[in-house]
């Protein structure tokens, strides 16, 4: 492995400290969320702060080879984790009542997570091998494409995990939509969704999560139901007011009013303990952080690296957008992590590791 | 850079904004608009406010023994907000208790104007039994808790049941009233007796415990605590040991029977039978006690001394005696001829001796309760002037005794039966009253005014029970002096023949009660035989005794009457001798205490 010592200099320094200011926001809000959790508050800290560690190290890995050298082993990063997705179907660790988790030697690890970037590069790859010129790509040419995206997320949705498949799924259209389809293929495909989503709502929804949809429509029509969850969270980021109760001074997830509050729910130990103000903040920094990396793209003249950046940034731009709308009640519940900010290893590498890839295309930015 | 994309860039920046914008309307609006309608919301997520029940005031005899304390008791509340799963928690508990789902579901419902934190008392004084059984299944019982509070005891059960009352939850309908602003379903409010009466003093003021909760409604930390102030303690006139013998003396007897002191009007015993046991009354978790003790046919709700009306019999002749000496109708030679029977506008009315008492004057007139004497002295005397004698003794009246829902009795007037059915007062009807029988009828109580009346020479006081309430921290709030009920001065010569007429009763062997005489203390007294009005054949007539005691400087009265008991002389008397000789016995063993102590 060897870095040429001059591409250091063209390391996105802003993004770096952008990224490492969403992670250190996650870790302080950590501390306060797990504080009523029964392992103790910092042993999720601990394994937070490891998860990150690797990261950074997959990161180094990532920026030292060329990220046209790894998209062209796409096809393998994409078998390999379909693999451990498979894998997780058979002999996965159950939590939560879903099969999400495959754990070696102690570690439990999400493999559904590292497919969200591995599906960006096999996308962008595959769709640039049957690009030509500035020809819209037909339905002929993304059909493979298509079936490669829609396996895994089957595979994914059994688990069940309905959040990464939607974050996958939608990501992939971000990037068919920036590589750009015929119009016909659009219509193609917006009519193929609108078809399949009453069978995917008969025969692939779970009962919970159909209830999840419909409480949000109504929350107070089950309040200590499905509802329940809902309107604590509201609760909780609304009773943060203007400046907020403090920080360790939350109390909705203290007392357990939320479930997955270090997880999934984050946003509102962040949202009741910082405010209104503190919440502006936050949002500023993932603008600030998915608007450079919109800007990476756009400064990127290979297609291949601007396809990829673009494709990661609409992952973190898309779960950003739906963690915060679930929180604030303006989203059915599902399981999508807030980037760098909710506790979870895999997500927290799975974001690096994006990172990592936008990183190393602005570096090599200049090499045509 | 591609100029293709250029405009897909420019799209996407429009919709980061956009979502943004989206974003942070929402927030300003749940947490700057409604921030404190939310803050409002997680504080009550959060803090519950939890009543501490204060202990009700003790109650205590004359020589400080306890009659009704407090005892620790497990009580189950449901907190509708803690509920998942009405009916799981609802049928768990049905089933766990023994409960009809129903009930269960009415008690919330009782409770419905209430905020949803607010615990429903579902039932109270859980066995340890059932204590077990629910905290075994707690898990699958959200919004089931148990709360430790305490219960009113009373340990001397039956005994004192109709002077104590008993406590019990309060009803929707008692809710409803202004003067129970201050309670909530579940609470206990004294219903009956001494409890009913000084409720305002004996509740004492309920404490308030603000607790954080977590969102399984399980207490996290406690935030602050008002403590509950402990009712007042009522210390009664009543003597225990003496209560003790009358209510022994009544056992498997009906009527009541009540012992005052004629120089203050002090309570010191009263019993009515058929009682009932305040303790299971007030446990919610006997109902079947309830609803059997309130449908007896006997009536063992009643308090036979303030709200029985019997006919007095005679002993009224008492109240003839004292009127016609009084107007100087009769004087103490003034005598009438009994053959055994009276005939009076058509109709023969019988003295009870078969045989007759041959020439009578008042004295054996009272001593051997001669009919035919005292039909001559009523129809002499009218019924005016017997209603007229009643008044001055105050027996038309109510006595004014601190229990809630006495009685008062009736001695008719012509005026009366005018008023009441519009008709006049037949003199043969007059014949009838001159014996205590017809339309006059009295409480046990007010007989034992007359009793003091005589024994006092005039002067009557209320008859009170309650001597003093004490606070908690052993002030004495407030203290209960004698109050004059009658004050009046008879005449030296009617007072004299009369209480020579009743000491003969007890104490000259022709005496109706002469059984019944102690060698140490002459007891005076007036038997009654009254036929019972009641139209069931062969229940027997109602034995009265009105005594005080001793004949001179008397410190007891007593009036006692044994329902369908037969004689008065036979069934009542006695009970009046045991009680005096216990009461001489303790104030004997009190003034060698006191001697003892002294050495």
């Amino acid at each position: 492995m060897h870095i040429d010592k001059r591409r250091l200099y063209h390391l996105d320094w802003y993004l770096i400290g952008n990224g490492f200011a969403l992670i250190a926001v996650g870790m302080l809000n950590l501390v306060s969320a797990t504080r009523s959790i029964d392992s103790g508050p910092y042993n999720l800290l601990i394994k937070q702060l490891l998860a990150m560690g690797i990261g950074l190290a997959a990161v180094a890995v990532i920026v030292s080879y060329d990220y046209r050298v790894i998209a062209g082993y796409a096809k393998y990063w994409y078998v390999i984790t379909l693999i451990l997705i498979v894998v997780v179907l058979i002999l996965g660790t159950i939590a939560g009542g879903a099969k999400r988790w495959l754990t070696i030697a102690g570690v439990a690890f999400q493999p559904s997570e590292l497919m969200k970037p591995v599906m960006i590069l096999l996308l962008a790859t595959m769709l640039h091998q049957r690009k030509k010129d500035d020809e819209p790509l037909g339905l002929k040419d993304i059909l493979l494409p298509l079936g490669l995206i829609l396996f895994p997320c089957i595979l994914i949705l059994k688990q069940p995990d309905l959040g990464t498949a939607v974050v996958i799924m939608l990501s992939c259209f971000c990037v068919l939509w920036f590589v750009g389809l015929k119009k016909s293929t659009y219509a193609i495909i917006l009519a193929l969704t609108a078809g399949a989503l009453p069978i995917f709502w008969q025969y692939l929804m779970k009962p919970y999560q159909k209830m999840r949809v419909l409480s949000l429509l109504n929350p107070e029509l089950d309040p200590s139901g499905f509802g329940y969850h809902s309107i604590q969270a509201k609760i909780a980021v609304g009773s943060g007011g203007f400046l907020g109760k403090g920080y360790l001074n939350g109390t909705q997830h203290k007392l357990h009013f939320i479930p997955e509050h270090h997880t999934d729910f984050i946003f509102t130990v962040f949202g009741e303990e910082w405010g209104f103000i503190g919440s502006i903040v936050l949002f500023l920094l993932f603008a600030s952080f998915i608007l450079r990396c919109l800007k990476i793209s756009e400064n990127t003249s290979d297609e291949l690296g601007a396809t990829i950046t673009f494709g990661i940034t609409s992952i973190v731009f898309i779960q950003f957008t739906v963690n915060i709308l679930m929180a604030i009640n303006l989203a059915p519940v599902v399981g999508i992590p807030l980037p760098f900010i909710s506790y979870g290893g895999s997500s927290l590498i799975s974001s690096l590791i994006g990172a990592g890839l936008i990183l190393n295309i602005n570096m090599r930015r200049y090499m045509f | 850079m591609e100029p293709m994309n250029e405009g897909k860039y420019k799209w996407c920046r429009r919709i980061i904004l956009l979502t943004l914008i989206v974003l942070c309307m929402r927030l300003f609006d749940l947490q700057i608009l409604k921030g404190d309608d939310m803050k409002r919301l997680s504080e009550q997520n959060r803090v519950r406010v939890k009543k501490i029940l204060a202990p009700r005031g003790m109650v205590f005899d004359r020589s400080s023994k306890v009659v009704a304390d407090t005892r620790p008791s497990f009580n189950l509340y449901l907190i509708r907000e803690d509920i998942r799963d009405f009916n799981q928690t609802v049928d768990g508990l049905a089933r766990l208790l023994n409960l009809d789902r129903n009930d269960i579901i009415n008690r919330l419902k009782e409770a419905r104007d209430y905020p949803s934190s607010f615990p429903v008392k579902i039932e109270s004084d859980l066995s340890m039994d059932q204590v077990a059984k629910i905290e075994a299944n707690k898990f699958y019982l959200p919004g089931v808790t148990i709360q430790i509070e305490p219960k009113r005891n009373y340990p001397y059960g039956i005994m004192l049941a109709h002077v104590l009352g008993y406590v019990s939850e309060i009803s929707s309908d008692e809710l409803k009233m202004k003067e129970h602003k201050q309670y909530v379903p579940g609470d206990y409010i004294g219903k009956f007796g001494l409890e009913r009466q000084y409720e305002e003093y004996l509740r004492g003021i309920d404490g308030e415990q603000r607790v954080e909760v977590d969102a399984t409604g399980r207490e996290v930390r406690v935030l602050d605590t008002v403590e509950p102030i402990a009712g007042n303690s009522l210390h009664l006139n009543i003597d225990m040991e003496l209560q003790t013998v009358v209510e022994k003396a009544f056992d498997g007897k009906k009527g009541g029977a009540v012992v005052t002191d004629p120089r203050n009007g002090a309570v010191l015993a009263l019993t009515s039978r058929p009682a009932f046991d305040p303790n299971q009354i007030s446990s919610g978790v006997n109902k079947d006690y309830w609803a059997k003790i309130a449908t007896d046919k006997t009536h063992p709700l009643q308090n036979r001394v303030t709200q029985g009306r019997f006919p007095p019999g005679s002993t009224f002749k008492i109240v003839l005696a004292m009127k016609a000496l009084e107007k100087g109708i009769i004087n103490v030679n003034t005598s009438f001829s009994c053959t055994g029977g009276f005939a009076y506008g058509g109709r023969v009315f019988k003295c009870w001796k078969k045989g007759g008492h041959g020439s009578v004057a008042v004295h054996r007139g009272i001593v051997e309760s001669c009919d035919v004497f005292f039909y001559n002295v009523g129809l002499k005397l009218g019924v005016d002037a017997i209603h007229e004698e009643g008044e001055t003794m105050g027996l038309t009246k109510v006595t004014g005794i601190d229990l809630p829902g006495e009685k008062a009795g009736l001695v008719p007037s012509t005026a009366w039966k005018q008023k009441t059915y519009g008709e006049k007062w037949y003199e043969g009807e007059t014949v009838s009253v001159s014996i205590g029988q017809g339309a006059v009828w009295l409480t046990p109580m007010q007989l034992v005014q007359m009793a003091s009346f005589v024994a006092n020479e005039g002067v009557t006081f209320k008859p009170q029970l309650v001597s003093r309430i004490v606070s908690p921290q052993g002030k004495v709030l407030k203290v209960f002096e004698p109050a004059l009920l009658t004050n009046v001065t008879p005449s030296k010569q009617a007072i004299s023949n009369v209480k020579d007429g009743m000491r003969g009763v007890v104490n000259d062997p022709r005496g109706t009660a002469y059984a019944s005489r102690l060698p140490n203390v002459a007891i005076s007294g007036k038997t009654g035989t009254a036929q019972s009005a009641s139209l069931g054949a062969g229940r027997g007539d109602h034995a009265w005794f009105v005594a005080f005691a001793p004949s001179e400087n008397p410190v007891l009265s007593m009036a006692i009457l044994v329902e369908f008991g037969g004689h008065g002389a036979s069934v009542s008397a006695p009970i009046a001798k045991i009680v005096t000789d216990t009461y001489f016995k303790e104030q004997k063993e009190i003034k060698s205490a006191q001697l003892n102590a002294h050495r």
